[in-house]
């Protein structure tokens, strides 16, 4: 079992989502989240003057998979996801020790 | 034998009345004699300026709606479009807009009073101050104005906003305007004049169709799926913001069509205009919630809001002439023309993030129509001194057949065709020279970041200058003494 996490644009997400259904995914997590990389933050304006800002919202994928799937899951978020401007995100892949159904109290692989 | 009693009773009250008056005037070498107009004036001017601080108020409304049905991309965007909006208008119609739409002139236009010059005290036979009178028209073109926006959330470039801003304050409004309202202008000066009290038409249709204009031209928003491509309208950001924004309208209109009056003298004309705003208003509202109920079996928030303003836009033209009872039948019809042109506006795959031409360019026609239906026969205008019955007209149904209506659809149709032609052309010729929206790669990061520079909705711990405890290293930033120490001591 592992975990797919992205952190990608926020106007990806749509292109992202489909693609994921498309390569057969059951289910996702998203949420809004804060965050800088090498892109490092921008310049905002606020009455008249500049200020640096850190972080720009990205938005954070979650997907639970198959072992054997997270490397073709991978690519797809990566490959909906790319834009080649700076600032497009990371996926990194975890590995999950136990997964649960909460309603039924399965685990493992049935729990997807 | 009443009857007589009544008349003898009128005579002996004219007769004293005279005799007062007459004592009065006797007296009047040591006492200041005063007209009627230094008292007519200055109320008529009074009600025209507070009606005309409700209609600006309506700004606030608008500011309000379009955020809320705005997505949160785009909020800092509609907040300064309405702001330019508001500033260019007082400007252009100082400048010229007043006078193309009521200076004196032709048929087609006016040309008195460019700057303000040469402005006499009182406007026409209004008794009103003239710049009371300005103060209140300009409020109107500002709607208008600001209406337009309404269509083109979110992918309109501000540079482009502010061009076509211009052109709807500064020309389309006031010269199409003069036309109805006017001193002259030609369709208010046919043998059987078209009627629009306080402007279904001059405000409302024109707002609505340059909207449209400018919804076609522009194009749909990056991603929106209309629903016979299985998608739909993408849901408003705020709700509250929206419904209340609604409510402020609402309010608002209680200056927008009692205030057309410009009289308080009229006090009847007054109170039935606030009552029959109200009940179409109302009428509406519930008409719109319980007609698309059905469609999911949902109590739609959004759709009610456009529904009770569809009314209030409904009723804007007929409000002075049609009884309590036809403006609640008004705003009840319009309730269903509202979601009916919605849902055409989908069909056609024209995006209206707001729903500015089902609400203002439809049901401003509809407005304008169901005069010709329901005009009772009973009421004519409004003058300085009082009502003025002696204009009166009925509509189809109270017997007055099909005259006052084919009027209404004349000039409707000439106002909306004319409106529409001339924005489509301004729209495009924007769109030609590149500045009307957007590149698509800003408007996906949106108006805010790209136009204004930030967002309007941020977490607060990503920027500077927030920490609860301060870290030191941050210059300007005074460290409280003993915020180093890990805990917080409550009460030293």
């Amino acid at each position: 079992m592992h975990l797919v996490t992205a952190i990608i644009k926020a106007h990806r997400v749509e292109a992202v989502t489909e693609a994921l259904k498309d390569a057969g995914v059951t289910g996702m997590t998203i949420a809004d989240v804060q965050g800088f990389g090498r892109q490092r933050g921008h310049t905002e304006v606020y009455r008249g003057s500049e200020y640096n800002v850190d972080f720009l919202p990205k938005v954070r994928v979650d997907v639970l998979c198959d072992g054997g799937q997270a490397d073709k899951i991978t690519d797809v978020i990566a490959d909906a996801a790319r834009t080649g401007k700076i600032g497009d995100g990371k996926i990194w892949v975890t590995e999950v020790a136990r997964t649960i159904r909460i309603r039924t109290g399965e685990t493992g692989e049935d729990a997807l | 034998m009443i009857g007589l009693g009544i008349v003898v009773l009128g005579l002996w009250a004219v007769t004293w009345y005279f005799s007062t008056k007459a004592g009065a005037a006797m007296l009047g070498q040591t006492a200041p004699t005063t007209q009627a107009t230094d008292i007519v004036n200055p109320l008529n001017t009074t009600w025209t300026l507070v009606t005309a601080f409700l209609v600006f108020f309506m700004q606030a409304g608008f500011m309000f709606l379009e955020a809320g049905f705005a997505r949160t991309r785009e909020v800092s965007n509609v907040m300064i479009s309405c702001i330019a909006d508001t500033c260019l208008c007082a400007l252009l119609f100082w400048a010229f807009g007043f006078a193309f739409m009521f200076g004196t002139g032709n048929k087609w236009i006016g040309h008195h009073y460019f700057f303000l010059h040469g402005a006499p005290h009182t406007y026409g036979s209004t008794g009103v101050a003239f710049l009371a009178f300005f103060l209140f028209q300009y409020a109107f073109a500002d709607t208008c104005s600001t209406v337009t926006t309404g269509a083109m959330v979110g992918r309109t470039a501000f540079g482009g906003d502010l061009i076509y801003s211009c052109a709807v304050s500064g020309f389309i409004y006031p010269i199409l305007g003069h036309w109805v309202w006017g001193p002259d202008g030609w369709l208010a000066t046919m043998k059987t004049p078209f009627h629009d009290f306080a402007g279904s038409t001059v405000v409302h249709s024109i707002g609505g169709f340059i909207a449209l204009a400018g919804a076609i031209a522009l194009g749909p928003r990056l991603g929106r799926k209309f629903k016979r491509d299985g998608g739909g309208m993408p849901p408003g950001h705020d709700m509250a913001i929206a419904a209340v924004g609604g409510v402020i309208l609402w309010f608002g209109w209680y200056g927008f069509n009692p205030g057309s009056t410009l009289s308080a003298m009229d006090f009847e004309g007054i109170g039935r205009v606030a009552t029959n705003t109200t009940l179409a208003a109302s009428a509406a509202g519930l008409v719109a919630m319980f007609f698309v109920y059905p469609r999911a079996h949902k109590w739609d928030t959004g759709i009610s809001i456009n529904g009770f303003l569809a009314g209030l836009v409904a009723i804007t033209c007929p409000c002075y002439w049609v009884s309590p009872f036809g403006a609640i039948c008004i705003g009840a019809i319009a309730g269903v023309v509202v979601v009916l042109g919605v849902d055409l506006l989908e069909y056609l795959r024209i995006d209206d993030p707001i729903g500015a031409w089902p609400v203002h360019g439809l049901c401003g026609i509809w407005g304008t129509l169901s005069l010709g239906l329901f005009a009772t026969g009973q009421f004519g205008g409004a003058t300085s001194t009082g009502p003025d019955p002696s204009t009166s007209f009925k509509g189809l149904f109270y017997g007055g057949g099909f005259h006052q209506l084919q009027f209404q659809i004349f000039g409707s149709v000439i106002i909306c065709a004319s409106t529409f032609a001339i924005a489509l052309i301004i729209m495009y010729a924007l769109k030609a020279v590149g500045v009307l929206r957007i590149s698509a790669e800003h408007e996906l990061e949106g108006l805010d970041i790209v136009e204004h520079g930030a967002p309007s909705y941020h977490p607060e711990y990503a920027y500077m200058g927030y920490s609860p405890i301060p870290s030191g290293k941050s210059p300007g930033v005074a460290v409280p003494r003993g915020a180093d120490s890990p805990t917080i001591s409550v009460g030293e």
